[in-house]
């Protein structure tokens, strides 16, 4: 692609105070956000490593007024980071300096509720716990459940793709996005799919939803919601270390059953979130806690069987929760993992990164051994069932040289995933944080051709400019046609 | 001419049009220099897997060669623990299958025809069959592809993981794509474990509203069928097959089940069919789906059953022979097909279905047709909102339209 000057990336951009004003006409004044003290809350999303100030904030309250932030931004020339709750942890929506941050957080209306044929219509700011209490008397809940699902946005989940617990089963965001309107970097708004299937034409909502925030500005949204399962069974397993755990896990995927979740934790994440909730979980080497549901009599099958390869892989011991509260505690145990760290540490990073299951054994003692190395310590606390890891790596910044040495296990950790055929990231997302492992995982090619998806959509790369791309990526004005380079044509040299 | 490409035949055109070279190449390498040499002179291609779907779409604008991909269809690798396969396109469904049973496996797609359907052709094409109920279709199963870019260029998307959220989702752009956006190199999808049974059970005689009923009440008893298809059979009547799979147990308390639930209303049969009339049932949703020389899938929200049945089929139907209905209930699809007695008529006949049909958000897309109905109207119908877009994102891959122009919708 020809590298021509994309306006919205080079000049590093101010607001003035005429497009502060015209800002604040749009969404009103208690919604345009310029007092520095104020800007702080914005200036990082869960990602708290890296913080930028952002030029201005605007909490739009209808696609209308997110359709005018736009085209007054693209008028001045600045750069727009759209931004759900801020709970992201791969820095998604960290400003890029002087941009305008558009936050959806105002628009949190559930617009229309079909549950007979399976859908509902909500506005990103709805955070995605409340699409499931919209509909739970009814019997119908909304799959996606990562950790934080009690605060962040939908919205947010549609720019990460993400995933939680109980994707194993039923996939994850871009499974259940049926529809979606956008705001293009022109202020033009497009609808995609909606709640009939198969719209004609290019899948561009798959093509949306994990593009963090790349090329546009979601301001509805269709979810598929789904009939709660008849049933649900859990059991919680001890084993003696992470390898019989993982050959466990291993053995119930591979004798045929599809758990809705299988989580796995290591001796320290269980330390930790024994400190944390009181819990009286029992000092073992790695704990599993599975889910199966569906009909009644299929979950039963499933439960049994995976309760006897559990034994048979070496649990220590096994047990079912007696009624829905102790199953809850059981999953509260699990859910206060990554919080609870901080009990046992004075800081952790925690890292996001996916193997081969069949690897996990293998890779979670290459893990332990690379941070014992660096006299460092490594809590693990996981979706198993998928090979997602989330090595928590413990550290005290307070003692020199450790931040670091954290920093950089938790790049040898990605580049382990990437050497193991897995990936860089399981459900966090790249955002500012692994842009430079992109390089890694894909290859030149590879990133040109994402980034002209993302061209197509936001030619002036105007919408979250310098994420996921490991280098900065223009989009010439239109891509011109093919032309082989003269050694090429002589013969010397090959395109692949 | 290269090692790996002859003069096209007769057989080779693409709805009519007849290209001059038909390419077989063998590996992704051979693909890529096809390609990129087409680039280099200015031709333009079409992509055919095991030539299936050609149907789908208009006639290419301009076709100056045929890529074939049946020669590239090696499974690159099976991971039996983790559940994933890595195919060259040209593989079929069919083959694939063989290849995974012995490990109890299964890709959980069943469209018609598996024994000629490519991977490459079912991903191009958004091929599906009745068990996306349960398993969704191409989209939620596939996880990684690499294709060819126009300008010979090879690209990779995804990965081999089934949770992987890093880069743009590349495998779902080339998902129903049509080969407009590059040629499917490879591709990797999860997969299912085989079941230990299954069972079709056939209610027989069900009004359209008793269809919609029949969902509902499956969703309220919380059953999980892996397909649910009404065949029209005459008038205002379906008979509906439902098929459950699982564990053994899991499959006969399902079965019971709703045998309980329609026990009792009218057309309240409900026939759980022996291994050998649930196989003639299927072949026969099969045959429907792809002999019959005019198809066409309609699609709309699965309550709309109804006024389907009351105000668009009775014209559908009654402007072809031997027509047929399929609708998917709790999907929302429906596959209508039959020969055309008259093209006038049935060309009229899908016009005012359609008007009916987008109101509410659905479409009425051919899938197959006679020359005599594709020259009077589109068989696409309107394109959606997204037209723009879909031309941006076709005009930074295939800056030179040389990709199948002009066979995708709007023009593409």
């Amino acid at each position: 692609m020809s590298a021509s000057p994309s306006p919205a990336s080079t000049a590093a951009p101010t607001i003035s105070r005429d497009v502060a004003a015209r800002l604040a006409a749009v969404v009103g004044e208690r919604h345009a956000i310029v007092d520095p003290a104020e800007l702080r809350t914005y200036e990082c999303d869960g990602l708290m490593s890296y913080r930028v100030m952002p030029g201005i904030v605007v909490l739009p309250g209808s696609t209308e007024e997110v359709v005018r932030v736009v085209r007054i931004a693209r008028e001045a020339n600045l750069p727009i980071v759209p931004r759900g709750s801020g709970t992201g942890l791969s820095g998604g929506a960290l400003p890029v300096p002087g941009c305008v941050v558009v936050g959806l957080s105002r628009m949190k209306k559930i617009l229309e509720v079909d549950l007979e044929n399976g859908w509902i219509r909500v506005q990103p700011g709805v955070a995605n716990l409340d699409v499931s209490k919209a509909i739970g008397a009814a019997g119908y809940y909304y799959a996606p459940d990562p950790s934080s699902q009690s605060v962040c946005s939908i919205g947010g989940n549609i720019a990460e793709n993400s995933g939680g617990a109980h994707c194993l089963k039923y996939g994850f965001t871009s499974n259940h996005v049926l529809g979606a309107r956008v705001v293009l970097g022109d202020g033009s708004v497009v609808d995609l799919g909606g709640p009939v299937l198969d719209t004609p034409g290019y899948d561009l909502l798959g093509v949306l939803v994990g593009s963090e925030g790349m090329v546009g500005i979601v301001t509805e949204v269709v979810l598929r919601v789904l009939r709660k399962p008849q049933a649900t069974r859990t059991f919680f397993a001890t084993f003696p270390s992470t390898d019989e755990a993982g050959n466990a896990v291993s053995a119930i995927i591979a004798s045929g059953i599809v758990p809705a979740a299988i989580e796995m934790m290591d001796r320290l994440a269980i330390e930790a979130a024994k400190a944390a909730t009181g819990l009286d979980w029992p000092d073992v080497g790695a704990v599993l806690l599975m889910d199966a549901d569906g009909p009644e009599a299929e979950v039963e099958v499933t439960a049994d069987n995976a309760v006897e390869l559990a034994r048979a892989a070496g649990a220590i011991e096994i047990k079912r929760p007696r009624d829905e509260a102790e199953r809850q505690l059981m999953w509260k145990g699990r859910k206060s993992a990554f919080a609870a760290v901080g009990r046992i540490s004075p800081n952790y990073f925690v890292q996001d990164g996916v193997i081969p299951r069949s690897e996990i054994a293998r890779v979670l003692r290459e893990i332990d051994a690379m941070t014992r190395k660096a006299g460092l310590r490594v809590a693990n606390v996981f979706h198993a069932g998928d090979g997602n890891l989330h090595p928590l790596i413990l550290y005290d910044a307070k003692v020199p040289g450790q931040e670091q040495a954290a920093e950089e296990i938790g790049g040898e950790i990605l580049r382990m995933c990437i050497r193991y055929g897995g990936s860089i990231t399981g459900e966090h997302g790249v955002g500012a944080d692994k842009a430079i492992y992109m390089a890694e995982m894909f290859s030149e090619a590879d990133l040109e051709t994402m980034a002209m998806v993302r061209c197509a959509f936001d030619p002036e790369v105007r919408f979250n400019p310098s994420k996921v791309f490991p280098t900065p990526r223009l989009c010439g004005d239109r891509p011109g046609p093919y032309r082989p380079h003269p050694v090429e044509l002589s013969g010397e040299a090959w395109r692949e | 001419m290269s090692a790996f490409s002859r003069p096209a035949a007769e057989g080779d055109a693409v709805l009519g049009v007849r290209p001059e070279t038909v390419f077989e190449p063998a590996t992704v390498e051979e693909a890529v220099e096809v390609v990129a040499g087409s680039a280099r002179d200015g031709k333009a291609l079409a992509f055919v897997g095991g030539g299936t779907d050609l149907g789908l779409g208009a006639p290419p604008k301009r076709l100056d060669a045929v890529v074939k991909t049946g020669r590239l269809a090696r499974v690159v690798e099976h991971a039996p623990s983790d559940q994933i396969v890595i195919v060259e396109a040209g593989l079929t469904l069919g083959e694939l299958q063989k290849a995974l049973v012995s490990h109890r496996q299964r890709l959980a797609l069943d469209p018609p025809l598996p024994e000629r359907k490519t991977l490459g052709g079912i991903i191009a094409a958004n091929a599906y069959g009745p068990r996306r109920a349960r398993f969704g279709s191409v989209r939620d199963l596939l996880i990684g592809i690499s294709f060819v870019r126009a300008d010979g260029t090879v690209a990779h998307g995804g990965g081999k993981v089934v949770k992987n959220v890093a880069g743009f989702d590349l495998p779902k752009l080339m998902v129903g794509s049509l080969g407009t956006l590059g040629l499917i190199a490879t591709a990797t999808f999860r997969l299912h474990p085989l079941t230990e049974e299954e069972v079709t059970l056939l209610l027989r005689g069900r009004t359209a509203a008793g269809v919609r009923a029949l969902v509902a009440a499956v969703r309220k008893a919380q059953l999980e069928p892996t397909s649910v298809v009404a065949a029209w059979r005459e008038a205002d009547r379906f008979d509906v097959a439902v098929r459950f799979e699982g564990f053994r147990a899991g499959v006969a308390e399902q079965r019971e089940r709703l045998a309980g639930l329609v026990l009792g209303q009218a057309g309240g049969a409900c026939e759980a069919l022996d291994e050998t009339s649930a196989r003639a049932f299927w072949s026969r949703h099969d045959e429907l789906r792809t002999r019959p020389a005019l198809r066409a899938k309609l699609t709309a929200l699965p309550t709309h059953v109804e006024t389907i049945a009351g105000n668009v089929l009775p014209g559908l139907l009654g402007a072809l022979d031997n027509p047929s209905f399929l609708w998917y209930a709790t999907l929302g699809i429906g596959f209508l097909a039959g020969t055309p007695a008259d093209a006038g008529v049935a060309a009229a006949a899908i016009q005012s279905a359609r008007q009916k049909v987008s109101g509410p958000g659905g479409s009425l897309t051919l899938e197959a047709a006679p020359a005599a109905i594709r020259e009077r109207l589109d068989v696409w119908g309107p394109p959606p909102p997204s037209l723009p877009l879909m031309q941006s994102v076709k005009n930074r891959f295939d800056p030179d339209a040389r990709l199948a122009p002009g066979r995708f919708v709007g023009g593409i």
